[in-house]
């Protein structure tokens, strides 16, 4: 059984004009897995989070959380989620930090005589036990931030939903919480949601990603394939001397997709190239017209570009 | 055993908070003891019979204290939903397993306790500067308070619920609050349908109480039985038009927003 399975949903907004945030999106999560939400702006992944965390209720489709219907179950649905959705409202500013925990504990039942020591753990492994004593209005974001996925850690839940939780820190504290969040969902094999639009703490924690675009699923699939799939091999072959128009033309019919750059003493030839094997077939014609080979240079693209190229063609 | 857990950490968070804001309440007290000076001193220089001889400034105290009670109560749910909308923490708090409803049971009751800290010494204030002293009987009157003051958390929340909708609700709030203080003057014991607004039988039944010394047994059944039912009735459809209000929150997605 899948821990959480989104069947068919749909949710329209009709405010001033009819929006369809999310339209008749179908997924499943396996319990302990780590997964990426993305997609563009508007592109309904807090919709869908927020409907998982039945925040919002759908016009139509299910959610089962571990089998149960979480509309018609939401008090079962909840003992199992918790969530740090978007901004940096997650929080009471009011209260201390240690109180803050307490609280979230308590929300979940849990008694927080009980946990102190899972409190104390969290205060250290978030590094926030200098300000344990502070109002969390006082903290920077960064460490507000981390109270908050702290907060959502303390309820001690299967799944946890974390809607940009790097949104707005910067390059340190994104990194930093990254780690914090990684290491810690692995340890307690947490099922991790995750919408983002940082592609690098993305690659860097997810084992498989749902991207999404104008409310609907473009592409689910593991980092790995995707980057199989949709990416590309592009190689810079730099040669000496200038080459005959006739050979380029030969090149270009052989392998579509090249390009040239010369000057007085190299050419760049730039190929792209569905898989390398085909390199076989680019050294052949090079050592048939006697090419002086000068440098090889691969370059694969980030999965931020194929993830562009993915919502592009979606 | 959860509910026991989840009522404590309501009421430390109640409790944090009133310690945070006790300058505010502090202040507003003074100022709700000075409109009673007030008017305590523009009813005997109006008519010093009636300080003398008849019974108004009594019902004037008792008036006023049911009134904070249910001012407290009625403001904290539908100020404090809005604070949690505007502070962005409501969506949190509806993600307990318990149930968004569930916690603003708890916090009425949290509430309810911790506004005796400020009524009461309030109450004694008032007897003091007006040199009345009001009969009190714990086991006749609480009860009674309990059962006057539910209405206003019924209100309290029909008003979360449309805040959950209507997010700009809160001016309307505050005006409510001075329309308790109809309720609380209209004249029940002369025309019965008044036996069903909110608060005005059970001011009643209380001063008969404070002032007279009748005691609970001693008063009259159906007007004890009207004061349950009709405290029951405001308290279950508020908390029904609630239910119906979050879920149509919910439906527009806009539990969160502010
Ligand atoms: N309560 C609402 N009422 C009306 N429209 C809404 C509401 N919430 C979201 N929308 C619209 O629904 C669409 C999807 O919004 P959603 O917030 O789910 O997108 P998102 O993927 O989270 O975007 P972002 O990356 O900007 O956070 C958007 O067009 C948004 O304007
Ligand atoms: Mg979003």
């Amino acid at each position: 059984m899948k821990i959480i399975e989104v069947k068919n949903l749909t949710k329209i907004y009709n405010g001033k004009k009819k929006t369809i945030a999310v339209n008749n999106i179908s997924f499943e999560v396996e319990k302990g897995e780590i997964i990426g939400l993305l997609g563009p702006n508007g592109a309904g992944k807090t919709t869908t989070i927020k409907c998982i965390a039945t925040l919002i209720i759908p016009d139509s489709g299910d959610i089962f959380i571990k089998g149960k219907n979480a509309f018609k179950h939401p008090s079962f649905a909840l003992k199992n989620i918790s969530a740090v959705l978007e901004g940096n409202r997650n929080i009471y500013w009011r209260l201390s930090v240690r109180n803050n925990l307490e609280f979230f504990a308590g929300l979940q039942g849990l008694n927080p005589k009980k946990i102190k020591n899972k409190i104390d753990e969290l205060i250290d492994y978030f590094n926030l036990r200098e300000k344990e004593k502070a109002q969390a209005r006082f903290l920077s974001r960064g460490m507000q931030q981390k109270l908050a996925v702290a907060c959502a850690f303390v309820r001690d839940t299967e799944i946890l939903l974390l809607d940009e939780p790097t949104l707005g820190l910067d390059v340190e504290t994104t990194h930093e919480l990254k780690e914090l969040i990684k290491k810690k969902a692995k340890e307690e094999g947490k099922t991790l949601i995750l919408s983002s639009h940082n592609m690098k703490l993305v690659e860097d924690i997810c084992e498989r990603v749902i991207i999404i675009n104008k409310g609907k699923v473009v592409a689910i699939d593991s980092i790995r394939n995707l980057k199989e799939f949709f990416g590309y091999k592009d190689f810079y072959f730099e040669i000496e001397g200038k080459i005959k128009e006739e050979i380029k033309r030969e090149f270009i019919e052989k392998f579509e997709l090249v390009k040239f750059k010369e000057d007085e003493y190299v050419t760049e030839i730039e190929i792209e190239l569905k898989s390398a094997e085909y390199i076989y077939d680019v050294i052949d014609m090079m050592r048939k017209n006697s090419f002086k080979l000068k440098r090889i240079e691969e370059r694969t693209p980030d999965f931020e570009e194929i993830y562009l190229k993915i919502v592009k063609n979606g | 055993m959860g509910d026991l857990i989840l009522f404590k950490t309501v009421f430390k968070k109640e409790f944090i908070e009133m310690k945070n804001y006790l300058f505010n309440t502090l202040f507003s007290m003074i100022s709700i003891y000075m409109i009673f000076v007030f008017m305590f001193f523009g009813i005997k220089f109006i008519s010093p019979q009636a300080v003398k001889f008849g019974n108004t400034i009594e019902g004037l105290i008792i008036g006023y204290f049911i009134w904070l009670f249910s001012i407290f109560g009625y403001s904290d749910m539908s100020w404090g939903i809005m604070e949690e909308a505007r502070a962005g923490t409501l969506e949190q708090l509806s993600m307990t397993p318990f149930g968004l409803h569930r916690v603003l049971i708890y916090r009425i009751i949290s509430t309810f306790l911790l506004t005796f800290l400020y009524t009461v010494p309030m109450l004694f204030l008032m007897m003091i500067t007006t040199g009345k002293f009001l009969h009190i009987d714990l086991l006749t009157v609480l009860p009674l308070i309990l059962f006057t003051i539910l209405p206003s958390f019924g209100l309290g929340f029909i008003m979360s619920g449309l805040g959950l909708i209507f997010k700009r609700l809160q001016a309307s709030f505050q005006i409510l609050q001075f329309i308790f203080i109809v309720f609380l003057l209209a004249p029940s014991d002369k025309i019965f349908a008044f036996k069903f607004l909110p608060f005005s039988l059970g001011v009643r039944l209380i001063s008969q109480n404070m002032i007279h010394k009748i005691k609970i047994f001693e008063m009259n059944r159906l007007d004890l039985l009207i004061l349950v039912i009709v405290a029951l009735f405001y308290f279950f459809a508020g908390f029904y038009i609630f239910k119906i209000c979050e879920r149509i929150a919910k439906k527009k997605g806009v539990l969160g927003h502010y």
